[in-house]
Formats: structure tokens, sequence, C-alpha cells
């Protein structure tokens, strides 16, 4: 689904990323792990093309989606017009009055049924951040890259952004989650990558270590 | 008593004046500053547009409308009014100002929107006119309320050209009435209600484009 070479990225003096190869398989989640100023960010900037890579490949099957680590939701726009806009400008009246039931649907899956006319200003953290996945998956990507998602999070709803991804995976959609938090990656992800320096330092899937995140904190 | 009324009623004929010329200068402004902002993306208009930008900010305003007034029918051969070379004159000196009111406007806009639009698969174009511009209008809109009322006071200029606007008529009638401390004072009434006007007017807008209100 989605297939990194040899990727390298300089910003200046510094390599920030240090030929990085790796794959996903789709309706995987891969974990990248690291310090911060590892390398993350910049590695998922790469996959949506916001950054060029110096050298290197990337091969990617399919529409990607950016949710970024501030969410960017349009603050001039309620939530349902968040989410209906993109794909609107490709429809036209009754594919609208459509991408508008699957719009509500969604808020509603996603416990915010009553924030559809809400502007994201008077969003908690967790809510903005729900906001923000459905809005990618309005336009049905098939890789979503997900920077930092449980920054700023409580644990409550760091264990909600676990289901919700989960529920995510199961629509068939690959993702890239980029964060520091060990314990959060080691329990979602199939594969975690853990980053230092822009290199590829140890790949492990959880599900076989007893401890994935103490083993990883060695590797640190 | 009598005598101040028909004076306020007299000065306030030069309401009519000042009014189009703020509204002149302010299109011109608007649209002219607009121009330069987005020409200021270009790498080789940049140096042009800051020299220009940098002569209408560095030297006064009066000499630029005495330029416009004065020596442009020498140069080109056609005498303008006093209206549209204060327009003129105005409207361009603005034009600097209202630019770099854009271009900051433009930058405070965090690069996450642009990247989240692209992200989205929303075209440039619509991207710009719907999630950027927006937000943009948004943010500058007390710069823009300040540029005119600055303009408004600015007008006043006019009268040395021998525009007949609120100021000019004041001048009047305080000469022919040997004093001159009760019709300034009604022009100063003018400009002040004038001004307030245009601040409740942003206000009213602030409040109705307020993202927190559901
Ligand atoms: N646009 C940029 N210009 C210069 N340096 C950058 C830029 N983006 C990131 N960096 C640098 O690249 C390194 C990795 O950053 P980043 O990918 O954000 O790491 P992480 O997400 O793991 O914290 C940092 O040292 C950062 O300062
Ligand atoms: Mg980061």
């Amino acid at each position: 689904m989605l297939k990194l070479k040899e990727v390298s990225k300089v910003f200046g003096e510094v390599v920030v990323l240090d030929h990085v190869s790796l794959s996903v398989a789709k309706s995987g989640i891969l974990g990248l792990a690291g310090a911060s100023g590892s390398g993350k960010s910049t590695l998922l900037r790469c996959v949506q093309g916001f950054e060029k890579p110096d050298s290197g490949e990337i091969e990617c099957n399919g529409r990607v989606c950016f949710i970024f680590q501030d969410f960017q939701l349009f603050p001039h726009m309620n939530v349902l017009q968040n989410l209906v806009y993109a794909p609107d400008l490709k429809a036209d009246g009754s594919a609208r009055q459509k991408n508008e039931e699957k719009a509500l649907a969604l808020l509603k899956s996603l416990g915010l049924g009553d924030k559809a006319n809400s502007f994201p200003a008077l969003l908690s953290g967790g809510q903005k951040q729900r906001a923000a996945l459905a809005r990618s998956l309005m336009i049905d990507p098939d890789i979503i890259l997900c920077d930092e998602p449980t920054s700023g999070l409580d644990v409550m709803s760091i264990a909600d952004v676990i289901s919700l991804l989960r529920e995510v995976r199961s629509r068939g959609v690959t993702m890239v989650i980029a964060s520091h938090d060990l314990g959060f990656l080691t329990e979602i992800s199939e594969k975690v990558i853990l980053l230092k320096n822009g290199r590829i330092v140890v790949e492990i899937d959880p599900k076989q270590h007893d401890d994935p995140s103490k083993l990883l904190t060695q590797y640190y | 008593m009598s005598n101040f009324f028909s004076s306020f009623l007299l000065i306030g004929t030069g309401l009519a004046l000042t009014l189009k010329l703020l509204f002149g200068c302010f299109i011109i402004g608007l649209s002219l500053g607009t121009l330069l902002a987005i020409l200021k993306f270009c790498k080789i208009c940049v140096h042009v547009i800051d020299l220009f930008v940098s002569f209408l900010r560095g030297t006064p305003l009066l000499l630029q409308l005495s330029l416009i007034y004065f020596s442009v029918p020498g140069i080109f051969g056609v005498q303008l009014s006093v209206l549209s070379a204060g327009i003129i004159a105005f409207g361009i000196n603005s034009s600097a100002y209202i630019a770099e009111i854009l271009r900051a406007g433009i930058e405070s806009i965090p690069n996450g929107q642009f990247e989240a639009a692209i992200s989205l698969g929303i075209p440039k174009n619509r991207m710009w006119r719907d999630i950027i511009m927006p937000q943009v209008v948004k943010n500058i809109l007390p710069a823009l309320i300040n540029e005119i009322v600055d303009l408004l006071k600015e007008t006043a200029l006019i009268a040395t050209i021998g525009g007949m606007d609120i100021m000019r008529y004041s001048q009047i009638v305080g000469a022919a009435q040997f004093n001159y401390f009760a019709p300034l004072c009604i022009a100063a009434i003018y400009y002040y209600v004038l001004v307030s006007l245009i601040t409740w007017i942003s206000r009213l807008i602030e409040r109705r484009t307020s993202y927190v209100k559901a």
C-alpha cells in the first residue's frame, strides 16, 4: 500500500531523514516512534507531499490524507461545513444531500452528533481530534497519516482515540501514526518503527513481546 | 443660536464631497492594494513595489496630492477635477497601507490551513476563496477600519486645492463671521460623528463574524 525506499531529507545542515525504508500493508497500522526531533513529522510530511525528499522513492497507492497535530480545522466553518466542504466541491444537489447525511452519520458514530453546528473554537481537544478524523474520512482516503494524535489528551481520551483508530482500520483504511507515546503506539500498531536522528533503529511487532514499550525504551 | 444652526447646515453641505472622496479613495485603495499584495508574491515585482510603497509612505500626502493636481495637467495635458485628483491621490496612497495590511493578514494564517486544504484535495482557487480569504478578512478588519478612519481625516487635505469639503466650508464660514471657533468646532463634530459611525459599524460586523457564535 505504502512503500518508502531509502528516503532522505536534509534541512540545511541537518539530516532529518537518513535512508529510511519501510512498507505498510493495506488496512494496517504502522506506528512511528521516536523522541521529539527524530524526524517523525517530516516522514509523514514527505509521504503527503508537503516536503520533497532529497533522495529515495515513495510509492503510494491511493488517496492520502493528513491529520495534523493541531487538527487545522477551518475556524470559520462549523463542524458540519468542515466535513462536507471538500467532498461537496465535486458534488451536485443530490450528491451533496448524501454528503450531508454521511457527515451527520459519521459525527453521530464519533459521539459528535450534537456538535454539527458548533464552531471548532468551542470544541475540546478530543472533540477536535474526532472532527478532524471525520473530516478526513469524508474524502474516503486509502491512507491516513496521523501526527501525534494523543498529544494534549487525558488518559480517558487516549482510550477513545485507540478505539476510534481501530474502528477506522476496520473500514479498510491504512494508517501511519507518529507519536512519542510508546504505550499508545504499541497498543494500536501491528508494527512499530523507532526513529532516532532520522534513522530506523529498530522495528518490532508489539504482539510478539511481553513489554514492547520497555523494549523500545532501550533503543531510545 | 439660529446663527449656529445655519452654520451647521452650511458646513454640512461639505459632507457630500468628504463622503464621495472617502468612498472613492477607499475603493481605489482596496483594489490597488489587493493588486499590490498579490504582485508581491511575484519575485521580480517585489523590488519595484517596495520602491513605490516606500515613496508613498516616505513623502507627505499633501505633496502627493499637489503633484497629481498641479503637475498631471502639464505632463499629460488633462485637467483633473478636484474630486478626481483627491480620489486618485488618497486612493494610491492608501493602497500602500492596505497592501501591507493584506500581506500581514495572509501571513497570519497558519501554514497548516493551506496544507489541510491541499490534503483534502481542495483546488488552489477555492482554497483562497473559501478557506484563506474569509479568515484574512476577519483578521484584518480592525486594521482596515483604522485605515478608513485615517482616510476620512486625510480627506480634509482636499481643502488645500480648493475642494469644498467640511473643512473648507468651516474655514469659509469662519472667515465670513470673523470667528473661527464655532465653525471649526462644527467641523470637528461632523468628523467625530462620522468616525464614531464607522467604528460602530465595524463592531457590528466583528460581532457578526465571530467564530465562537454557534
Ligand atoms: N521546515 C523545516 N526547516 C528546517 N528544519 C526543520 C523543518 N522541519 C523540521 N525540521 C527539523 O527536523 C528535525 C525533525 O523534525 P520533526 O520531523 O518535526 O521531528 P518529530 O516530529 O519527530 O519531533 C528537527 O530537528 C527539526 O528542527
Ligand atoms: Mg512531530
